[in-house]
């Protein structure tokens, strides 16, 4: 089994099959197209998207719905294309297609957690081929902070 | 900034080697055909916010950060929808 070297979670064997291809890269990372992800109970539902060859490269990825239970993606041709999906229907979450957004702490310019609902990691699971496809109605820096109604948690718990 | 008016199915010229076409008008939303050489990397202004967060988001990975957001989310409701996205992770690679 191969290594790899990881940033969060020292070095780890993993499966060739456990490899997500990005034949695009993302934006500011053009050049790493494959990544694995990781995830383990303790920090559940996070996960780790990591890099297979810039151990430094990992991003905390949460289910998008984890942050935004009413999101709605939609994909363009060029995503579908992308993503070697049909051109002719949008993919079902969750079956055909993984959405994760990415985390990003806080800092000097950002006084709490955010997820960057702008633009998703895509994912076809079957054939294993991620993009990240930009939603222009959402925003890059939604807060992490749950603000649903307290009614609502109540009747989700 | 040079502005010019175009119908759909005209196009204009940028130098000798780019083109670009008026394909469809539609709405609010018009759909461009773009003929240029390979060297010329073409990409939506939205792509520059997300290299910009792409990048945060990569730096504040860090051990103290990780705790931080488990917080955060441990306050949100799990709906139904998070348990099968995260079922389908299957494939992925789980650690310890």
């Amino acid at each position: 089994m191969p290594r790899i070297q990881t940033k969060c979670f020292d070095e780890l064997e993993y499966s060739p099959d456990a490899v997500f291809e990005f034949p695009y890269g993302i934006p500011g990372f053009e050049a790493e197209h494959a990544f694995v992800f990781l995830e383990q109970p303790a920090t559940h539902p996070l996960m780790f998207m990591q890099s297979l060859s810039r151990p430094d490269v990992c991003f905390i990825l949460i289910p998008v719905r984890a942050a935004d239970r009413h999101y709605k993606l939609c994909l363009s041709e060029e995503n579908l294309f992308a993503l070697r999906l049909p051109a002719d229907s949008q993919p079902r979450m969750g079956k055909d297609i993984l959405c994760s957004v990415m985390v990003c702490a806080a800092d000097d310019q950002r006084p709490h957690p955010t997820v960057n609902l702008f633009a998703p990691i895509v994912i076809n699971l079957r054939r294993k081929i991620g993009i990240q496809a930009i939603q222009t109605e959402y925003s890059p820096r939604h807060p992490l902070i749950s603000q649903v109604p307290q009614e609502e948690l109540v009747a989700c718990s | 900034m040079l502005v010019m008016r175009r119908r759909a199915g005209e196009s204009f010229l940028i130098g000798e080697a780019i083109e670009i076409e008026v394909l469809e008008i539609l709405g609010t939303r018009v759909k461009l055909g773009i003929v240029a050489p390979d060297s010329f990397l073409i990409q939506r202004e939205e792509i520059k916010i997300t290299r910009d967060e792409n990048i945060a988001a990569a730096r504040s990975v860090r051990q103290q950060n990780i705790s931080s957001f488990l917080n955060q989310v441990a306050s949100q409701p799990a709906g139904a929808p998070v348990k099968n996205l995260t079922d389908a992770s299957i494939l992925t690679t789980k650690c310890t």
